[in-house]
């Protein structure tokens, strides 16, 4: 069931819905190939959500909140950014799963 | 002949007997560890009670679920439990008044249990998603049923019975030497099948009749806040609160 | 952008029609499976166990000695069909397997195999099957096809829940080795870090500070999300999605603005960080309890008075109906309150009694209707009238907004259709089946915003607000349209 993601000749391990096995492995080159298999370019917007996504997950072990997150690129990317439906443009899939899943870091469980 | 007609019937109700007290047993050998009633339901074991009556008089719940499904269900249900009644002056040695007086209700609930038994038996052939679900012995129960009431309305209107030679009959099972059962085939078939039906019961989907009474969605009333159940094999269980 | 679209939804409401037989229609939807680690992890074996045919049947004689109901629901069917067109699932996709009765037949038939007298001697002529791959599989697919909402219970003459039947089967799978991952990991996640989101301490101290700051920039009142304070007189127990989503978040924000216009004193546990119990989903007393436990743990570690549980249907059926058995006895709170409360209540009375005041016109512009939770309706109660959970919520938003609109009564209060994504179904690997599922609740919907100009629903379950987050946009309605019960109370409510 499980596959895994060509990256320069490398094979990067992958779950069943296609989330990093071991985020240890994600590097910048990962982000592209996975972005590319949901569909996304990566644009500049898309790395700052992408960026900060990896920053918190550093310090908290989590992903942040939706809310958090808004509130992060809305001080980055201007006001007018600072919304849910924004980063609904950004990632269709929702902001939590795809956004995390570019970011190797583990899904977010539970009723979200 | 009469013999082996009492042997059979002893046996049957023996069986019906046995069956049903190992049954409801096995039911009531386990707990309910947890309160399920389908709310809204009545705070009082009362009020339970009274939910369950609601539903063994008047099918509440189906009343709800399929208008027409009801309608049949209720005349077999409501005609099969007065043609019961009727069928006691075969058993009292002197049918008390009320008992004479039903006897053509009870005719008429013959017929109404053939026509909810000829629907459910249509329904259940005819409606793809209840065909679907229906095995050999769902078919079974309603043929036997349909069977016993076409016996029966047939020794009542055509080939009429000795009916106090059957009375002597049922009185006398007891005895080493019963009284001489009236060789009329129809008669014989439709005791015959009533002591098959009766010997079922425990064994088949019939036990939904006691199922309604010891439904916990349906006799449990809502005090989950207020009462506490632990079953006993959950009270082991590691933690506070048991 | 999801993976399935669904036909437009009928112009005119047909609630009544049962859809035509579609043998298979969804054979392929089935979630993915648990590894071993999180099998492991709640003490199942990790895959399956070499003798699963004879596991199974032992498993359930166990089950069977253990509850009344399974042993009742199992021998009582009539096979009348009542329930058959009843189950949301069964109208979104005419799989006959969807229908409750020949849900529960997946399991009846190895109970009539092994635990009675007709099935030994009549096999299949009485729907009797052998334990092997191919019932295994069926029980795999249509027991994750069923959401345990209990619809089905309403309608059957005898009460039957399928509800119970598939927590059983679903017990039994996990017996073998064979469990869900959604589920399993979710609770392996509870047991370890305290909710299932796998929010740790620390980012949910600052997930909170984050809202007192947002709050009092909107509001200029200071709320206070308090997390772990001794001594407070609530303890609020409310899913991690309220931590985490939208718009469950709002919910959340309006809790605090109705306990701090209050002047009740609460607090929230990083210990007990998660009101559902996915315990109950997988149908294990044991986990369950373990969870539950949690909850007592925590009450008695911040000495509080009180329990409070936030907007989640089947946390409530669990606090509800289960927790005094699980948890209690709770002489050590304040007998002047029920134990627990939901926090449709604690708001319903503040309204009543005018603790708290609430102004119509922040809302305005909204018509709102109410999606009654499947858990809420059929499992539990609210207040102290049986129906109480149909009236409070009604009564609370309908102080909050000016205009509240209900849907089909067909739809609603205990006969309400499930949002299709309960019991353990709200995963992404389910997601054609969970747009399928929604369909009833949609077509209500539809008639009501078409009608009456409905503009929102309100929810009070963290699984239907995502659900419906999810599934509005594939039925043409905007996903903002589903908000949280006490985000309208948030709005409403007048600080200061
Ligand atoms: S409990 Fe709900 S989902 Fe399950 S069979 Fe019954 S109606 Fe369908
Ligand atoms: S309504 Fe009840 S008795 Fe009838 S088929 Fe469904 S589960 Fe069986």
């Amino acid at each position: 069931m499980d596959a895994a993601y060509q990256v320069d000749g490398k094979t990067v391990a992958h779950d069943e819905e296609g989330y990093l096995t071991d985020i240890g492995q994600w590097n910048e080159a990962v982000a592209g190939i996975i972005a590319e298999a949901e569909g996304l370019p990566m644009t500049a917007e898309r790395w700052e959500v992408v960026n900060f996504l990896r920053e918190y997950y550093q310090e908290y072990q989590i992903a942040p909140a939706v809310r958090v997150l808004t509130k992060a690129i809305g001080k980055k990317l201007g006001p007018e950014k600072a919304s849910n439906k924004y980063l609904y443009e950004l990632f269709p899939y929702g902001p939590a799963k795809q956004a995390c899943k570019i970011a190797g870091l583990p899904k977010p469980t539970g009723c979200v | 002949m009469s013999a082996i007609a009492a042997i059979l019937l002893v046996l049957a109700t023996a069986m019906l007997a046995a069956g049903l007290a190992y049954r409801l047993a096995l039911w009531l050998a386990a707990p309910v560890p947890l309160s399920i009633p389908t709310m809204p339901a009545p705070l009082t074991r009362g009020g339970a009670a009274m939910r369950v009556g609601r539903e063994m008089l008047l099918f509440h719940s189906l009343f709800r679920a399929d208008k027409p499904l009801w309608a049949a269900s209720m005349a077999f249900h409501l005609g099969l439990a007065l043609v019961l009644l009727r069928h006691l002056r075969y058993v009292v040695a002197v049918p008390p008044a009320w008992l004479v007086a039903i006897q053509p209700v009870g005719r008429l609930a013959g017929w109404m249990m053939m026509a909810g038994l000829l629907f459910l038996l249509a329904r259940r052939l005819l409606v793809p998603r209840v065909r679907m679900v229906t095995r050999t012995g769902d078919v079974a129960v309603l043929v036997l049923l349909l069977a016993i009431g076409t016996s029966g309305l047939v020794t009542t209107y055509l080939l009429h019975t000795d009916i106090l030679a059957v009375k002597a009959f049922l009185t006398s099972i007891w005895r080493a030497a019963p009284e001489g059962l009236p060789p009329d085939p129809t008669f014989l078939l439709h005791l015959l099948l009533a002591i098959l039906l009766l010997a079922i019961v425990p064994f088949s989907k019939l036990l939904h009749a006691p199922g309604l009474v010891f439904s916990p969605t349906r006799n449990q009333p809502d005090g989950s806040r207020r009462y506490r159940r632990p079953a006993r094999w959950a009270r082991t269980l590691a933690g506070g609160g048991q | 952008m999801s993976a399935f679209e669904p036909p437009p939804l009928a112009d005119e409401v047909e609630l009544a029609a049962p859809p035509a037989l579609v043998p298979g229609a969804m054979a392929h939807s089935r979630p993915y499976v648990a590894a071993p680690a999180h099998n492991q992890a709640l003490g199942f074996p990790g895959e399956r166990v070499p003798d699963w045919e004879r596991r199974a049947v032992e498993k359930l004689g166990e089950l069977l000695e253990r509850s009344r109901a399974l042993r009742v629901f199992l021998d009582s069917c009539v096979k009348c069909g009542a329930c058959a067109d009843k189950c949301h699932f069964f109208i979104g996709t005419g799989d006959p397997n969807n229908m409750p009765v020949a849900r529960q037949d997946l399991l009846r038939a190895l109970y009539r195999r092994h635990f009675t007298v007709a099935g030994r001697m009549l096999g299949r002529h009485v729907g009797a099957r052998d334990m092997d791959e191919a019932l295994l599989q069926e029980w795999y697919t249509y027991f994750h096809q069923c959401t345990q909402c209990r619809r089905c219970s309403v309608f059957c003459p005898f009460g039957i829940d399928t509800a119970e039947i598939s927590m059983a089967a679903r017990e039994i799978m996990d017996a073998i080795g064979l469990g869900q991952k959604y589920s399993n990991e979710i609770i392996g996640k509870v047991h370890k870090i305290g909710n299932n989101l796998g929010l740790p301490e620390p980012a949910l101290a600052n997930t909170l500070e984050g809202l007192e700051e947002d709050v009092l920039e909107q509001s200029g009142a200071a709320v206070k999300f308090p997390l772990d304070v001794h001594g407070a007189d609530v303890l609020l127990v409310t899913p991690s999605a309220d931590f985490f989503a939208e718009p469950h978040v709002d919910g959340l924000i309006g809790y605090a603005k109705v306990f701090h216009q209050a002047g009740i004193s609460w607090t929230l546990s990083s210990h007990a960080s998660e009101a559902a119990n996915f315990a109950l989903f997988i149908g294990s007393y044991e986990q369950m309890h373990k969870i539950a436990q949690r909850i007592r743990q925590a009450a008695i570690d911040l000495g509080v008075k009180r329990i409070v549980f936030g907007e989640c249907g089947h946390a409530w059926r669990v606090a509800y109906a289960f927790l005094n058995t699980l948890a209690g006895p709770w002489d050590f709170l304040d007998p002047a309150y029920p134990v627990p409360q939901h926090i449709v209540e604690v708001t319903h009375e503040l309204i009543r009694r005018g603790g708290i005041v609430l102004d119509r016109d922040t809302n305005a512009g909204k018509t709102v209707t109410f999606h009654d939770s499947c858990n809420v309706a059929r499992a539990s109660r609210m207040g102290d009238a049986p129906g109480g959970q149909f009236v409070l919520p009604r009564e609370v938003i309908k102080a909050a907004v000016p205009s509240f609109v209900d849907m089909h009564p067909d739809t609603t209060h205990d006969r309400t259709f499930c949002c299709g994504g309960g019991g353990g179904l709200l995963t992404d690997d389910l997601l054609e089946l969970r747009i399928k599922g929604a369909r009833p609740r949609m077509q209500a919907l539809k008639e009501v915003v078409e009608q009456q100009g409905v503009t929102h629903m309100a929810a009070i379950c963290a699984i239907c607000k995502t659900q419906f987050a999810k599934v509005l946009p594939a039925y043409g309605f905007p996903m903002e349209m589903v908000v949280s019960l006490h985000q309208l109370v948030g709005q409403a409510i007048r600080l200061g």
